[in-house]
């Protein structure tokens, strides 16, 4: 006779360890911030190629949230690449002022 | 409210229709479990599930950064043990009925079923919450 023990899904199943970058100042040097994102971005990365190991190995044991890891990183790197898409059209424009 | 959050409470939509099937699953395997050498026969399970500290709108109004999704408990129901007459069979009672579990098996299918549209539901919404999120990326684009 199989039986399930009672599980509680409360608060640890969420993905409550985001990468905050709201809370952290912004340093003075932009450069500085944004390599510091790209770092955030990687580690997102990293954590959701983890999962699929897990995965390929079998001990995962929630598919969606592999998943769901997968596409938030995905995003969080096209975050990244429309950031420096903008930062280049504003310094093109720079660049096109006649001197 | 951080996108993210959006990605959270489905992933733990879709964790509460899981544990449903799995429920359920184990439900109709043992179906037809007669009662152990313990004397305990097998009873259905179901899965609970209820809000997060009493109401969502309060979280809304208040405008919480982390929005928490369901909270499930697996129990087990009272339902009646069936009571099939076979006289030969080596777990009779002296009157010669043998007791199954209560699992309704056309009930467990549609709940079943119901797990399945949830889940692909929650998946459908998590999809929307990244198009949004992909649209806002076009924000200032094709200039």
């Amino acid at each position: 006779m199989t039986v399930v023990d009672p599980i509680t899904l409360d608060a640890p199943l969420l993905q409550s360890g985001q990468p905050s970058s709201a809370p952290t100042p912004v340093s003075a040097d932009f450069a500085d911030y944004f390599t510091q994102q790209l770092g955030e971005v990687n580690g997102q990365l990293m954590h959701a190629e983890h999962g699929l190991q897990l995965l390929a190995t079998g001990q995962a044991s929630n598919l969606h949230q592999v998943m769901i890891n997968l596409e938030e990183a995905k995003l969080s790197l096209q975050l990244v690449a429309q950031v420096r898409n903008r930062l280049l059209d504003a310094f093109q424009e720079i660049l096109r002022m006649q001197v | 409210m951080d996108y993210r959050n959006a990605f959270a409470i489905s992933a733990s939509g879709m964790t509460v229709e899981k544990l449903r099937l799995e429920t359920i699953a184990t439900n109709m395997a043992n179906m037809h479990a007669v009662a152990g050498a313990d004397g305990r026969l097998y009873r259905p399970l179901r899965v609970m599930t209820t809000e997060v500290q009493g109401g969502f709108h309060r979280q809304f109004n208040q405008g919480l950064e982390a929005l928490q999704g369901t909270r499930a408990v697996v129990v087990e129901s009272n339902a009646k043990p069936r009571a099939v007459y076979d006289p030969g069979h080596p777990a009779a009672n002296p009157e010669g009925y043998v007791q199954y579990p209560g699992v309704n098996q056309v009930t467990e299918m549609v709940n079943m079923i119901s797990a399945l549209r949830a889940y692909e539901a929650n998946v459908v919404a998590m999809n929307a919450a990244k198009s949004m999120a992909m649209k806002a990326l076009e924000i200032g684009g094709n200039t």
